[in-house]
């Protein structure tokens, strides 16, 4: 495989490590998820295009799409806890305390 | 040096994901990602693909991480956190950089890497001839396919979208 794929799937790697450890803010995790739906863009485009698989050109726009969907969603529920605790803060979260 | 643009561009990339994986403040995190995207692009490009780098710039980048920028500036603190204001974040981007600058070492030392596939340069050189593809450009007559062929995708991405606004608009009705 080429070497290129292995900076990319690092670069994926490095992403989800980010989005599985918090620290205050919930809007950098969400900035993780973009990360890795980039890093996932970006494999993809280039898989398909060096074995010049034309009909699946399309396939990397469909994941743009929901990828947009999933972080409009993220923003939509970051939106509504800062407005309920003022931040975006994950401490805030903490109704499910045991 | 031109011969392994690539490969630079590739290792810009992780140190974009690397600086905005160690979680600044989400404004300087948005700054990695834009980077992060820029070089993406670029190495998109550089395989050939010119219809999905503009797509990258102008959707991901144009729509989504102005959207993330908004909704930073509306929810962020009086003095955001910088790379170097804070011992844990600077610590986790020397990590993440170490790692990153070590694996490219062990490149340039073996000529191959073996972590879970086997990665060796040799990779680049090598042509997928697949026959002759004519005077259009192989990935637009493929992205053009999404038409014909993926009028079921294009109808099936068009509800989820419209569901999605739906549910949007439903949770930040509040009660």
């Amino acid at each position: 495989m080429s070497l290129v794929y292995m900076n990319i799937m690092m670069a994926f790697t490095v992403s989800l490590t980010g989005l599985l450890m918090y620290r205050s803010h919930l809007m950098s995790s969400l900035l993780c998820l973009e990360g890795m739906m980039l890093s996932l863009f970006i494999l993809a485009t280039l898989m398909i295009l060096n074995s010049h698989f034309t009909l699946a050109s399309m396939m990397p726009i469909i994941l743009l799409v929901f990828a947009a969907c999933e972080a409009a969603l993220g923003l939509s529920l970051l939106v509504m806890v800062s407005n309920t605790y003022g931040t975006d803060y994950v401490q805030n979260l903490n109704l499910l305390r045991c | 040096m031109m011969t392994y643009i690539v490969f630079i561009l590739s290792v810009i990339f992780v140190m974009g994901f690397v600086g905005f994986s160690s979680k600044p403040s989400p404004i300087y995190g948005g700054l990695g990602l834009i980077v992060s995207g820029g070089v993406g692009c670029g190495i998109v490009l550089n395989f050939g693909g010119s219809f999905l780098g503009l797509m990258v710039f102008l959707i991901y980048l144009g729509g989504m991480m102005v959207v993330f920028g908004y909704t930073t500036a509306m929810a962020t603190e009086q003095y955001p956190e910088v790379w170097v204001s804070n011992k844990v974040v600077l610590g986790a981007f020397i990590t993440g950089l170490l790692m990153e600058f070590l694996m490219v070492y062990y490149v340039l030392k073996d000529k191959e890497v073996e972590i879970v596939f086997k990665f060796n340069g040799m990779g680049d050189w090598v042509i997928y001839d697949t026959g002759d593809s004519g005077f259009f450009s192989e990935e637009a007559m493929g992205i053009a396919a999404l038409y014909s062929y993926g009028t079921w995708l294009v109808i099936v991405t068009g509800w989820s979208l419209l569901i999605g606004v739906v549910v949007i608009m439903e949770i930040t009705r509040g009660n």
